[in-house]
């Protein structure tokens, strides 16, 4: 584990001397911050229309009717609660789709940097070359995702009705943020490692370990079109389904990890 | 007792015998080069020496740790030239890494650039930190693919001193390389690759067997009637103006004998050399031949 706890370090360190690689991972947290405060802050105030006065957002009022936390929102402050805890998905993939660009290099970088053989000539094995390679990407998207929920989470205390901001703290959001995210973000980042090791080229990786954003982006699209509810039981249960999901991944990836053909058929 | 036994080692990539039954052995304190042309398969036997790819066939037995320098530094460029020894020397484990790290770099005389980002140093500079990363852990026997490649003459000259510090630390050392010269220089047996192995002896042993050595004296007069006086111990003897030139097996054994000799018939003797085919003509000459 010190070996994988080495290598962790130098990919922490390599990102600290690099922050730019996480540029599009900061910009695009940053759009998925404003565009729920667009619609249930900006467009409701300029427009002069109510999101209330809207039909399209009856069922917000039905959601939370029954939830005791919500008791003291009023109709505004209950569909501000809904959009509010729906973009939180697309909050935690953000940062994830940001930081796969450091998976994906992860192991196609070190080879192209002909940087992949002296390491490989150390003891190191392959679990912890690849836990090394995907933790130190996913470690720094972690914290941009915590970052941004804090941000998030004050912003809509300062602008949305009073008591909005309580509902973040639901354990669905909770569970969301801190188990649903991280383990999407890991299998996002795996499947880009174990890609990066099989491929020629980082933007293959990419483009593969990106496929998890897809049904993730179903349960938004099914949550926005009110198809399903993102109940606290369900986040649980997609969590443990991605939890087995990661360990088959680790499992794959370590087979899928050839040494002698990654330093002696790629050029 | 040698500190790496290779036997029989040989390397298949599909259809292709990259190595083909390559035997040899490296004791300790001895300086060996690998010589071949581009695609002779020294990288494919460094890294099977190394554990890094499996042999098809054969074996390797190490005594002792492996370091090994790739043929390119390897190094992580946007780190510090400290950060990337330290990662390295927690990679194997060293007890004290802070400590070896700071060894390292007082031996391969970098202290003062420690702090410098690995891209900012010359090639010569990149080549020394990655020779102190395959020191850190102490090893036993060092493999060094290519280790002067595209370095300048005083980078180079000071990678082969360091090569021959390690012969003088006892460590076995094995060097992949098209360079002849350095390996002129610095290696006690030198082995001709060509996916098998066309030749393995010293390098005198190499060149005596395919041109044999000579030696000249020249002399303050004529030397024809000098010739006599040797012929009885040496068959091919030449002379040409006021130069004798003596056919041996070994240069060094028969040189004290050849000045004795003359000197005792009353020959004035001026100069003596070894006239030695330089190691690329052997080389070339082995490489034409192509069989072991």
């Amino acid at each position: 584990m010190s070996r994988m706890a080495a290598l962790l370090g130098k990919e922490l360190a390599d990102l600290r001397n690099n922050p730019a690689v996480f540029l599009p991972a900061i910009i695009t947290g940053a759009i998925s911050i404003v565009m729920p405060f667009l619609i249930a802050i900006a467009v409701p105030y300029f427009s002069g229309e109510r999101l209330a006065d809207s039909s399209d957002f009856r069922i917000a009022l039905e959601i939370y009717r029954d939830q005791p936390a919500t008791h003291s929102l009023d109709p505004e402050g209950a569909i501000q609660a809904l959009i509010f805890q729906q973009f939180l998905i697309l909050l935690v993939l953000t940062p994830v789709a940001g930081a796969m660009s450091v998976a994906a290099y992860a192991v196609v970088g070190e080879k192209q940097a002909r940087t992949l053989e002296p390491l490989l000539a150390t003891p190191i094995t392959t679990f912890e070359l690849l836990a090394g390679k995907v933790l130190g990407a996913l470690l720094p998207g972690l914290v941009l995702a915590t970052a941004c929920f804090a941000l998030y989470v004050g912003g809509v205390a300062l602008l949305a009705r009073p008591g909005v901001y309580r509902t973040l703290f639901f354990p669905r959001a909770l569970l969301t943020i801190f188990l649903l995210g991280p383990l999407a973000s890991l299998a996002a980042l795996q499947m880009a490692v174990c890609v990066s090791s099989r491929v020629n080229d980082a933007r293959s990786a990419q483009q593969i370990g990106a496929l998890i954003i897809l049904p993730i982006s179903v349960l938004l699209v099914a949550e926005f079109t009110n198809n399903l509810q993102l109940t606290s039981r369900l986040v649980l249960l997609i969590s443990s389904v991605l939890a087995a999901l990661n360990v088959g991944l680790m499992a794959v990836g370590i087979r899928l990890f050839d040494r002698e053909s990654i330093l002696t058929r790629w050029k | 007792m040698p500190a790496l036994v290779a036997s029989h080692l040989t390397r298949r990539f599909d259809a292709r015998v990259a190595v083909d039954d390559v035997s040899l052995e490296l004791a300790p304190g001895e300086i060996f080069a690998l010589l071949g042309p581009n695609g002779a398969g020294k990288t494919t036997t460094l890294r099977m020496l190394a554990g890094l790819i499996k042999p098809s066939s054969g074996t390797v037995d190490v005594r002792g740790r492996i370091g090994f320098l790739t043929e390119a530094p390897g190094l992580w460029d946007r780190l510090t030239v400290e950060r990337n020894l330290m990662v390295y020397a927690r990679l194997h484990g060293l007890e004290d890494p802070a400590r070896a790290v700071d060894e390292a770099l007082d031996l391969f005389d970098i202290g003062g650039r420690k702090q410098d980002r690995a891209a900012q140093l010359s090639k010569g500079l990149k080549q020394r930190v990655a020779l102190a990363r395959t020191l850190l852990h102490r090893p036993d026997i060092v493999l060094l693919d290519e280790p002067t490649s595209g370095l300048d003459p005083e980078s180079a000259r000071d990678v082969r001193e360091l090569i021959l510090r390690l012969r003088g630390e006892r460590r076995a050392v094995l060097i992949s390389t098209h360079n002849l010269d350095e390996v002129e220089r610095v290696a006690d047996r030198v082995a001709v690759l060509r996916a098998r192995l066309i030749a393995l002896d010293t390098p005198a042993a190499l060149r005596a067997r395919l041109f044999g050595s000579r030696v000249l004296v020249r002399l303050a007069g004529p030397a024809a009637p000098f010739a006599d006086v040797l012929k009885p111990a040496f068959a091919d003897v030449r002379t040409e103006d006021r130069t004798l030139s003596i056919a041996v097996s070994d240069v060094e054994r028969a040189t004290p004998g050849i000045v004795r000799a003359l000197v005792q018939s009353g020959a004035d003797v001026v100069s003596v050399v070894a006239d030695e085919a330089p190691l690329e003509e052997v080389y070339l000459r082995l490489l034409q031949k192509g069989t072991p």
